[in-house]
């Protein structure tokens, strides 16, 4: 896989802050990568410096292997909260956005039409932005940083501000263009994340705490484990001696963690069934993206 | 030079659309038309309003023609100025403020074209409302006072429109530096305190941009000192594309502190 944007001991100093500190990662050609972390990790920050808005203070960006580069010709940018002139059409405005990444004027009329019809504003075309709900100008910031078709997408939150339905809305626009673009987008929502990352980067207080794979990520963090569901509370309590293995009781429900003994399913299954206790449900989980994310948030 | 004219075309429309094109020259229109007016009728409107014993006769001063035109370029450079930093001081800095300079700083644009094309329009909407005030105020001066020679008035406009260059583009680079507040604040200084500062101790001295006005003004009389006149001009001039660089050397700094 080609490397398309690293990022080497990226950091950003405010006064004696450190916003962004020593962040070191590569986007592969093609990827969509997730930048998580909670509110004030140095998300924006981060992109806001790959967009050649900031001046990293020390650390260095390079887009297909070159240093220094003019990153701004081959990204597209999505703010936060996207703001535009009040008094330009929504066409107007994507044709200008177009023709400023250098299209000439007639492919930039073309493509900013078809981007706003494939953002779905192809009802308000002609319309001022300044009439523009919250979630008509998260499409046309969308359509905007794609109009010009740009390798590397970047992108601050681009759903976090949305209804449920105009999330899912843009969160099918952003995988159908992960084929011919690579995505970088920050978010805290993690559900998103999960649907659509090759690789998760974690911030942290300016620090890249994990990255990786989903995968790789789960995998270290994941603490697999059989939960049990018994009728009683008290059911809990008399499995909890008897089991052969160390079970955690919570109410009527009693856990065990796989890293003791590793008992498999049917080891659990076998040792319920002689209890003759009241059970109402087992299973194997998994930890979320949500757990994760919190254990990573909150490690020391 | 294309994205100059991308970038151009967007100014150009938001003074349209904000109707700056119109309201900016309609200000000096009217002062161009109501200076010759209320010089030529202040003996019927005093007669009209005032409350004068019977029999009271004013000697009323004699204007000449180029006093007259002299009198609405003292107007402009009040009230004209005032309007000229209150319209303009947020060009640049309103952009950063509100977030809508974001969406054009990650695209792959020049400074120099960037602040050029703020220069260019708000240069023009300056220009065109000080001449058309300036025209309306000589033809009505003919018709109520007297004539001013074309070659008299238009070497006096022209003179005057490179001090309005010089404001525009004190205005368009504090702006580029500062936020609104602090750019109205720091123009209205350079332009109207630094000339009543120039006008106090400027006696000692006689190249300088604040004195651009002066000079403008004696092309209706006679003509201003060879020397002193060409050298405030390339001083001012020089003095702009100084500031011009300034200008585009903040906007290019500043463009990080642009609401993300």
């Amino acid at each position: 896989m080609t490397i398309i944007l690293e990022a080497d001991h990226l950091t950003k100093i405010y006064g004696s802050e450190r916003a962004v500190n020593e962040v070191t990662f590569a986007l592969g050609e093609g990827t969509s990568t997730a930048l998580i972390g909670p509110n004030g990790a140095g998300k924006t920050t981060t992109l806001s410096m790959l967009g050649g808005l900031l001046e990293p203070t020390t650390g260095t960006i390079s887009l297909n292997g070159e240093k220094r580069a003019d990153v701004r010709k081959h990204i597209g940018f999505l703010p936060q909260y996207p703001q535009f002139f009040s008094w330009l059409t929504a066409l107007e405005f994507t044709e200008m956005a177009a023709k400023l990444s250098g299209m000439d004027a007639r492919s930039a009329k073309l493509e900013a039409q078809k981007t706003l019809e494939f953002v779905g504003l192809g009802d308000a075309l002609r319309k001022k932005t300044g009439t523009f709900s919250g979630g008509m100008k998260q499409r046309l910031g969308l359509a905007q940083a794609i109009v010009h078709k740009p390798k590397l997408l970047l992108l601050d939150e681009p759903v976090s501000a949305l209804d449920p339905v105009g999330r899912r809305e843009i969160m099918n626009l952003l995988k159908s263009l992960q084929q011919d673009m690579t995505i970088l987008y920050s978010t805290h929502i993690l559900n998103d994340a999960e649907e659509m990352t090759d690789q998760l980067l974690f911030l942290r207080k300016g620090q890249l705490v994990e990255q990786g794979s989903i995968g790789d990520v789960r995998a270290k963090y994941d603490q697999p484990r059989y939960r049990v569901e018994f009728g009683r509370a008290e059911d809990a309590i008399i499995y909890s001696e008897r089991a052969p293995w160390n079970v955690q009781v919570e109410g009527a429900c009693g856990t065990i963690h796989l890293a003791q003994g590793f008992p498999t399913m049917a080891d659990v299954l076998k040792s319920l069934a002689e209890s003759g206790l009241d059970v109402r449900k087992a299973e194997r989980q998994t930890a979320n993206l949500e757990e994760i994310f919190m254990k990573v948030a909150g490690q020391a | 030079m294309r994205e100059l004219v991308v970038l151009f075309q967007k100014e150009w429309r938001e003074n349209t659309r904000n109707f700056k094109i119109l309201w900016v020259p309609l200000v000096f229109i009217f002062f161009g038309l109501s200076e010759p007016l209320t010089s030529y009728y202040l003996p019927q409107i005093l007669d009209a309003v005032g409350n004068m014993p019977e029999g009271t006769t004013f000697p009323m001063p004699e204007f000449t023609p180029a006093q007259v035109i002299m009198a609405t370029m003292g107007q402009y450079q009040f009230i004209g100025m005032l309007v000229l930093v209150l319209a303009f001081m947020g060009t640049i800095s309103r952009e950063r403020k509100n977030g809508t300079g974001t969406l054009i700083y990650v695209r792959p644009i020049s400074y120099l074209n960037y602040f050029l094309s703020k220069w260019k329009v708000v240069g023009m909407i300056a220009l065109m409302s000080v001449w058309l005030g300036l025209l309306t105020s000589w033809y009505y001066t003919g018709l109520l006072f007297g004539k001013v020679e074309a070659s008299d008035f238009f070497a006096f406009a022209g003179t005057y429109s490179v001090w309005i260059l010089f404001v525009v583009t004190i205005v368009l680079a504090m702006s580029a530096w500062l936020p609104t507040g602090g750019a109205a604040g720091l123009s209205l200084l350079l332009i109207l305190i630094v000339q009543i500062v120039d006008s106090l101790l400027g006696t000692y001295w006689t190249i300088s941009p604040w004195k651009i006005s002066t000079y403008a003004t004696q092309w209706l009389t006679g003509s201003p000192d060879s020397g002193d006149f060409w050298w405030s001009i390339a001083i001012t001039i020089l003095a702009i594309i100084a500031l011009m660089i300034f200008g585009v050397w903040m906007s290019k700094r500043n463009a990080s502190k642009t609401k993300v």
